[in-house]
């Protein structure tokens, strides 16, 4: 499997990443159609892309028309000619990182192997790497985020990870 | 019919009627005016009354951006306020980047135009089927980051971007400021009072309609020239790491950092208050605006403090300016300014006013309820620049601005506040860059730097100078020759990086924007044909525009001109020593070339 990897601490919040992910899809530039999406905390200064992290639990496999499968580098791959749009992709993901949009569903299909966000970014935030054969668990934020809209549900991810390393600023500045 | 970059819309709003209209934007006003300032200036000139209240309910305040806004253009999502300043009393208008314009973009309106008062405090949400009104009762008085963070909730949607007012705007402040992205400051002219005078909290904006450009390969492959040119810069990694705080030592090295109120340029103690000194101590991370390459701008942790920026400006105006040797009170000043949305330069001007007139004996502390600052104080500062937010006692009456609060005092007292046409001075002392004396003098909004940012007369590229402007002393920081036409050359350059949007950092400073590839942009970019000739010819119409209506608003030939200061009194210590200003010549030489007589 390959995957990409974010750095948080890399993040500046610029948004590269979002605007090269929707400009290569759809040759248009909005934040609905990108499949990576940028939360900008600006009540902590931390910064951060949501994406699929290719989670150990698939929950968006659950979708009821079969729409959606993996690929062989481990991305969602969606079959919009299966797809009703009936929402229950969205719902299960517990980070916000597959969203309805219009008539599609977004979710990242790491560009069929050489991911556009990864070339945006200046700073190193976004890495995309072979995979060790791990998928992490999102078992405890999908307990928390089970009420919430994806872009509440990505607000708490970020949040969360944000909490973690906000605290090795202190540290580092003490 | 517009099909490509712009949204293509205008959004009024009336706030007495909270009523409001989507109207077309004029084919007639695209391809001249571009967008942004430029259209904003434009609808000012035609729809406003002159001669009106700028905190009544007849003043517009016009939200503006470009068609090239939010695009692959790196550091393209600017967005400029404009409306009659109630610091000046006339033309005032600021920019910001961040993440606002980009989502208004999204909104399909080019402009929002908001005027009336509503009788109760509250925001705007605009989408692109038009504005809702939220009454925010429970919003008064409240810090920037938290109204931000309480839109957001209230719409549960964090894609909301929010342009708002803290307790200076609510309370009127003259310089107050509207803050975007959380830290990001649409700081001079008090365009913050005009919105608390409509009792406008904030305006949030979310859309969900795209930009498409005419020509995707065309604009990527200026895109891309341009990112190469950013990336490639000399001054890349100075300000990525220092972002603008770099200038303390630039200016200072040069001898025209503010200190303590422009008596000196040069700051002895200024490694412990440098950009370098930021970015060594209380630095954590890089932050950036929208799609931009360059990322200039920091997160700072200090003491119980956090926050974005600080940004040079902020930096000096709350260290040398008032000569105190205190980063972590700067940064602390930082965060309290953004947050309550006051302009950190006039601020810092009238509290620097005051302890300099002090200091001479000019005015005395009984005249100011007691009032006694002296340099450094940083105690007595904290407590003064909290009672101007809060027009709290004697903070009351600094909250007018230096100039207005000068007129009650002596001539000799009004000469010393640094501001032309009542717009307090950027920190970068005139006597040792003449170009950006000059532009003082004559930018439109008052003492301002941006409208022209002649950062090229710091480069010392003599052969450059020559070619571009005919003498070799446009590239001499201390020569008065031949600043007229740098000016009038950078003052285009401003304009077009506030039409495509762009920020100054970029378009002006790392000189990436010229005529060609701004053309090049606009075509690819709308469809629309562009010329080099073309652009420079409406670039200077527009400027021409500005200059006809501050006429309008009463300003005069003599009023382009600078404190005495700075024609009579030279440095005495530094790479400045000596030199003083012959502004009265600048001015004329300006004059001729644009064919103005008075």
């Amino acid at each position: 499997m390959m995957a990409i990897r974010v750095d948080l601490s890399k993040c500046t919040g610029c948004r590269r990443c979002e605007t090269a992910c929707a400009f290569f899809h759809t040759g248009k530039v909005n934040h609905h159609q990108a499949r990576i999406k940028v939360m900008n905390l600006y009540e902590t200064g931390v910064d951060g892309p949501v994406l699929c992290s290719q989670c150990q639990e698939r929950y968006c496999l659950s979708c009821p028309e079969k729409a959606l499968s993996t690929g062989k580098l481990g991305q969602v791959i969606v079959l919009p000619a299966l797809c009703t749009l009936c929402g229950v992709c969205e719902k299960a993901c517990p980070i916000g990182a597959i969203e309805m949009f219009r008539d599609f569903v977004y979710v990242c299909d790491l560009c069929g192997g050489r991911p556009r966000c990864v070339d945006a970014c200046t700073e190193g935030a976004i890495i995309f790497e072979q995979g060790k054969g791990e998928h992490p668990s999102l078992a405890a934020v999908k307990k928390k985020t089970m009420k919430m809209n994806p872009s509440q549900k990505r607000h708490f991810f970020i949040q969360e990870l944000g909490a973690d390393f906000r605290r090795t600023w202190r540290k580092a500045r003490a | 019919m517009l099909r490509y970059a712009y949204g293509g819309h205008i959004l009024r709003v009336d706030l007495t009627e909270r009523s409001s209209r989507i109207d077309a934007l004029d084919s007639s006003w695209i391809k001249p005016l571009i967008g942004g300032r430029a259209a904003n200036t434009k609808r000012l000139s035609e729809e406003l009354n002159l001669g009106c209240d700028p905190l009544g309910p007849e003043n517009m305040l016009i939200f503006g951006i470009g068609p090239l806004t939010g695009s692959l253009l790196p550091a393209s999502a600017y967005h400029t306020v404009t409306a009659k300043s109630p610091l000046t009393g006339i033309l005032g208008d600021s920019a910001a980047g961040g993440q606002f314009a980009a989502e208004m973009k999204l909104t399909g309106f080019d402009q929002i135009i908001i005027s009336g008062k509503a009788d109760t405090l509250l925001y705007l949400l605009v989408t692109e089927s038009g504005v809702e009104y939220v009454d925010c009762p429970e919003l008064a008085g409240k810090i920037i980051t938290d109204t931000t963070q309480a839109i957001r909730e209230n719409h549960h949607d964090y894609s909301i971007q929010v342009a708002a007012i803290g307790p200076a705007g609510e309370n009127l402040v003259q310089f107050a400021a509207i803050v975007s992205s959380g830290n990001r400051v649409n700081g001079r002219t008090g365009m913050g009072a005009v919105m608390g005078a409509k009792n406008l909290k904030a305006v949030a904006v979310r859309g969900s309609r795209s930009l498409e450009v005419a020509d995707n390969l065309a604009f990527l492959a200026e895109v891309r020239k341009i990112e190469e040119n950013i990336l490639n810069h000399d001054e890349y990694e100075k300000r990525y790491r220092m972002g603008t705080t770099m200038l303390m030592k630039d200016l200072n090295n040069i001898g025209i950092l503010p200190t303590r109120h422009f008596q000196e340029g040069v700051c002895h103690y200024v490694d412990e208050i440098s950009g370098q000194a930021l970015a060594r101590t209380h630095k954590v991370k890089n932050k950036a605006c929208f799609n931009c390459n360059l990322h200039c701008s920091r997160y700072y942790v200090v003491e119980d403090s956090e926050a974005e920026g600080p940004e040079f400006e902020t930096l000096c105006s709350f260290t040398s300016r008032l000569g105190s040797r205190d980063l972590p009170f700067a940064l602390e000043m930082n965060n309290f300014l953004n947050q309550t949305g006051m302009d950190s330069i006039s601020t810092s001007e009238v509290i620097g006013w005051i302890m300099e007139c002090q200091e001479r004996g000019l005015i005395h502390p009984q005249e100011l309820d007691g009032l006694h600052l002296r340099w450094g104080e940083t105690d007595k500062i904290r407590d003064v620049v909290h009672m101007i937010a809060c027009r709290r006692g004697i903070g009351d009456r600094l909250a007018d601005g230096a100039k207005k609060l000068s007129e009650s005092f002596s001539q000799e007292a009004q000469r010393l506040v640094m501001q032309v046409k009542g717009l307090d001075m950027i920190c970068g002392d005139p006597r040792g860059i003449k170009a950006y004396g000059l532009t003082y003098a004559v930018a439109a909004r008052g003492a301002d730097h941006l409208r022209a940012e002649p950062y090229f007369e710091l480069t010392n590229r003599k052969e450059e100078a020559k070619k571009r402007f005919g003498t070799e002393k446009a590239a001499d920081r201390l020569a008065e020759e031949g600043k007229a036409a740098l000016v009038s050359y950078s003052e285009k350059i401003a304009l077009l990086t506030d039409c495509l949007t762009m920020c100054k950092n970029i378009g002006l400073c790392l000189d990436v924007l010229n005529f060609e590839n701004a053309s090049a942009l606009l075509r690819a970019g709308t469809g629309i044909e562009y010329s080099p000739e073309y652009l420079e010819e409406i670039l200077g119409n527009h400027i021409e525009l500005e200059y006809q209506l501050n006429r309008r608003f009463g300003v005069k030939k003599d009023d382009d001109t600078l404190p005495e200061r700075f024609q009579k009194e030279p440095l005495t210590e530094g790479p400045t020593k000596g030199s003083i200003v012959d502004i009265r010549r600048m001015v004329d030489e300006y004059y001729k070339i644009h064919g103005r007589r008075e």
